[in-house]
């Protein structure tokens, strides 16, 4: 009687017993759950675990990047295929360093009442006095920098592998060329930023 | 109202006459803020009504703008707008909606952002607000014009979202 009550509690647990069929459909969900658990989306453990996030990102980056194809202006890119972020800080914040000293020293040059040079945040402030103040700064998600002119108004520069710069896509602007070429009209002395 | 607005925005503490002058946001950025004009939403899929979104979350910009045309004049009856952003993001969508209502839909095509960034007498760095703006008109606009010549090619009224960054 005690054997019979074993055997049927052996039974009714979850083993490939292909001779009871509860048993079995419930060993096929456990196996199918096992095989899951090779998934990323169970595992929390695998190195995989990570992948969906990423796959996720690069899909609603892909549809974005893809719908904005049809809208105005130049066509958007994938940016995370174009410059993973490790290069994109490389390249950015010695383009930004760079100017930084340059402007610096062209502030010690020039004639400029309220003259001023601010780097914080990863945010280069360029004042001009009454002539105007230019705003540069990283814009990460878009692996972009942006500035702030007060004479072309607002511009965002994606790095060009081909041209080896940072070229606003409307406009074909080159930003160290604009900068010098402003900044020479304004201040009425050339500079050299490359 | 501006210093009430000021004690508001700085707080008690800074209503001294001996505090420096700090950034502020224009009064009329605040009025914006306060009484937002046109903030809503049309159906997408209505033939009408042309929706242009812009920016991306991350950028902590997104910007809705949505015009209703009427078919035969071509003209922008109403508009709305929706968007996730700062005080200064919000008032430009929030202009540009006012801007557009009343005018020709190539009109609107010319409303640049400097406009836009004088009237709310935006800080350099808040310039870009006010392209993301003028962005999202010509976006709304060249939406209308897709749905209108799908509309025609195929008696198919589909509606699209376009997204547009930089």
């Amino acid at each position: 009687m005690a054997a019979r009550l074993l055997r049927r509690g052996l039974l009714r647990a979850p083993r490939p017993l292909p001779s009871s069929s509860p048993v079995t459909s419930q060993s096929s969900l456990l196996f199918s759950l096992s095989d899951h658990s090779r998934e990323p989306s169970t595992s929390a453990n695998s190195p995989p675990f990570s992948r969906p996030n990423l796959s996720c990102n690069s899909i609603c980056c892909r549809r974005l990047s893809s719908l904005s194809e049809e809208s105005h202006g130049p066509a958007a890119i994938d940016y995370r295929s174009t410059l993973q972020e490790d290069e994109y800080h490389r390249l950015a914040n010695s383009t930004i360093h760079d100017l930084l000293e340059k402007l610096e020293e062209f502030g010690d040059s020039v004639e400029i009442d309220g003259f001023d040079v601010d780097y914080g945040n990863e945010v280069l402030t360029l004042k001009l006095g009454s002539l105007g103040t230019y705003v540069i700064n990283k814009q990460t998600p878009n692996r972009q920098i942006w500035m702030s002119s007060p004479v072309s108004g607002p511009s965002r520069f994606d790095w060009d592998q081909n041209a080896q710069a940072w070229i606003y896509r409307r406009t074909k602007a080159n930003l160290i060329q604009v900068l010098e070429t402003e900044l020479e009209k304004l201040c009425g002395q050339p500079i050299s930023l490359s | 109202m501006l210093r009430h607005t000021m004690n508001r925005v700085l707080g008690p503490g800074l209503r001294s006459p001996a505090a420096p002058v700090l950034r502020m946001y224009h009064e009329r950025v605040v009025d914006h803020y306060d009484n937002p004009r046109n903030v809503g939403a049309f159906d997408k899929n209505d033939p009408d009504v042309g929706t242009g979104l812009v920016g991306a979350p991350a950028c902590g910009d997104v910007m809705k703008l949505q015009i209703k045309v009427d078919e035969k004049s071509g003209k922008i009856v109403d508009a709305r707008f929706k968007t996730f952003g700062c005080g200064s993001a919000i008032a430009s969508s929030s202009v540009a909606t006012e801007w557009v209502k009343g005018k020709q839909m190539e009109e609107v095509l010319s409303i640049k952002n400097t406009e836009i960034a004088k009237h709310l007498s935006l800080p350099p760095v808040k310039l870009h607000c006010s392209m993301l703006a003028e962005d999202a008109i010509k976006a709304a606009v060249k939406d209308y014009e897709a749905k209108r010549s799908k509309l025609n090619a195929s008696q198919d009224a589909a509606p699209v979202e376009k997204a547009a960054d930089a």
